[in-house]
């Protein structure tokens, strides 16, 4: 390696290392602050943390996180779980039927991909206060889910089209129906693109917000993040226990991430195709 | 003919099949949305079932709104700041990734992802304390090497507040563009390069006529996320400035909700997010063509 394209690489490793920096000192100050006192945030904004002082941690605690984070839980698994159920059923039949009925229905699912939640919030809201679904964990979970089903639908879609047909000719003629035929031949076969639309639905809906902000005004059914957003404004000079609730919202995330960061990359990257 | 029973049998099923989906997508997402269309002919509040049929009212007042048009030029203006900054930083590391560096490639992947999959809320209180001008750290950092910061604060002073908006939007979102685009590279075949390479074409050549060409959907398709994140933004702003100092930072989304659910005009509401979905329609449509021909 001669001297030019030595500098040339060290300039590289520069520029990824500065964003590099500037990604992580953020997060950094979220933990750092999170192991202050109250006192050492107004006077050392710029130094670590005295001790390791808990005490933040528990006051998130105390305030309520925990129930937060098992709301966001459910409501993340029971979300994706009808997402990748109903997205998967009706790919599949889209995939495999020639009628031009379908081929309209497909085109409708791909409209419904571009309606941004934004556009029907007071429509939504009304439905759902007019069904007595404000705050309860169905009540969200069904338009999370309805908002998943088209872009998942359309993801499935693509991977059973190129799925191969023989196999399944080969359970049609021993006798098995149209759906033993997805539960027994396509299901099995479909994990990687399961994980990716699971995954991409999993981080959305666990971060959703605007839905969650409208139809979850009672503390007691709150997800992670209304729950944090109503906490700031009843502790908001409470710095410490502010980050010490995101570092616990953020965390599970973030080592998930770091475990499976190969998937997760795959899965969010997806989205472009 | 004796298949035809198991034929019937099959189509039921492929309706049974198809109709959960379709049931949720269409009592969710498209009946809402043609309601709101109907809704923004009418003037109503949150609790009231008082419907008062005013036409086109409700869209005149948004042509007349000063705030509807500071919002609608924000989304426009971090949409446009968002193509430079995220597109062209992601493509500039995604091209460092694919070709530049061999050592600590995950490393730099990994971490300049990691803040996708943080939550929107999360990045934003932590910005938060980052601007605080009495608590954060940037204002510690400006004084201490002898500079004023911004008098007003740096989400407080109405003229730098985007601009601060647009740097946490980077933050959060450049490592996606870059993985988008490193996807894209990767996908060009290595004997293109080296085909050119004997044709004399090396360095800028190849990237002109090998590397754009060959990513060009990819950057398409990282366009029109911007333009579609950018009409939607809403948490990021909500959250950190309300959409203030006076309505500086207003963007459809958090100016439709105030009109929805704090002020109560819910007609006028609706009107608001009729004019975003028929423009996001319209990118949507865009993008569809585009992946059509791609």
């Amino acid at each position: 390696m001669n001297g030019r394209t030595r500098l040339v690489a060290i300039g590289m490793h520069l520029i990824l290392t500065v964003w590099t920096i500037f990604v992580l000192a953020p997060i950094g100050l979220m933990l750092i602050s999170a192991f202050k006192s109250q006192a050492e945030i107004f006077t050392k904004p710029l130094s670590l943390p005295g001790s390791l002082n808990l005490s933040a941690f528990q006051r998130a605690w105390n305030i309520g996180i925990g129930s937060f984070m098992l709301n966001s839980l459910l409501v993340t698994v029971l979300s994706v779980a009808v997402i990748i159920t109903t997205s998967g059923l009706a790919a599949y039949v889209l995939a495999r039927s020639e009628a031009k009925v379908m081929k309209w229905l497909y085109i409708l699912i791909i409209a419904s991909f571009a309606i941004p939640v934004q556009s029907v919030l007071v429509p939504l809201y009304q439905m759902v206060s007019g069904g007595h679904m404000l705050n309860s964990q169905l009540g969200i979970v069904l338009p999370y889910a309805a908002f998943g089903i088209p872009f998942t639908t359309v993801l499935f879609y693509a991977f059973f089209l190129e799925f191969p047909r023989e196999l399944e000719e080969a359970a049609r003629l021993d006798g098995c129906s149209r759906l033993q035929i997805f539960f027994r031949i396509v299901v099995p076969l479909s994990g990687p693109v399961v994980a990716s639309a699971a995954i991409f639905q999993a981080v959305f809906n666990w971060n959703e917000f605007l839905l969650a902000l409208m139809m979850l005004t009672e503390k007691s059914v709150r997800t992670l993040p209304v729950g944090i957003y109503g906490l700031t404004t009843q502790y908001s000079s409470d710095w410490p226990a502010i980050m010490a609730a995101l570092t616990i919202a953020t965390l599970p995330l973030l080592i998930l991430f770091i475990l499976a960061q190969r998937h997760f990359v795959r899965s969010l990257a997806g989205l472009g195709k | 003919m004796s298949q035809s029973p198991s034929r019937m049998l099959d189509r039921w099923m492929s309706a049974g099949m198809l109709a959960p989906a379709l049931l949720l997508v269409g009592v969710l997402v498209l009946i809402p949305s043609v309601l709101a269309v109907v809704g923004s002919f009418y003037e109503f509040g949150i609790t009231s079932q008082n419907w008062v049929f005013v036409g086109l009212g409700n869209y005149a007042r948004a042509m007349a709104d000063p705030v509807f048009w500071t919002a609608l030029k924000n989304n426009i203006f971090l949409i446009i700041g968002s193509i430079i900054t995220q597109v062209g930083l992601g493509t500039l590391f995604a091209a460092l990734l694919d070709r530049g560096v061999r050592r600590g490639n995950t490393f730099y992947r990994t971490i300049i992802f990691m803040p996708v999959i943080i939550s929107s809320i999360a990045v934003a209180f932590v910005w938060i304390l980052i601007f605080d001008p009495n608590v954060g750290p940037l204002n510690a950092v400006i004084k201490g090497i002898g500079l004023t910061p911004p008098r007003l604060g740096w989400l407080g002073d109405p003229n730098i507040s985007l601009y601060m908006l647009l740097v946490i939007a980077a933050w959060q979102n450049v490592g996606f563009q870059m993985v988008l685009v490193l996807a894209g590279l990767q996908a060009i075949p290595k004997e293109l390069y080296e085909a050119a390479a004997l044709d004399g074409a090396k360095g800028w050549r190849a990237f002109v006529h090998i590397t754009l060409p060959g990513i060009r959907n990819v950057l398409m398709v990282g366009t029109l996320i911007c333009i579609i994140g950018g009409l939607k933004v809403f948490d990021l702003v909500f959250v950190t400035t309300g959409g203030g100092p006076a309505n500086a930072t207003q963007v459809i989304g958090s100016y439709t909700y105030l009109q929805a659910f704090t002020l109560g005009n819910m007609g006028y509401a609706d009107a608001l997010s009729v004019i975003l979905l028929v423009v996001a329609l319209g990118f949507g449509w865009l993008q569809l063509t585009l992946s059509r021909r791609g």
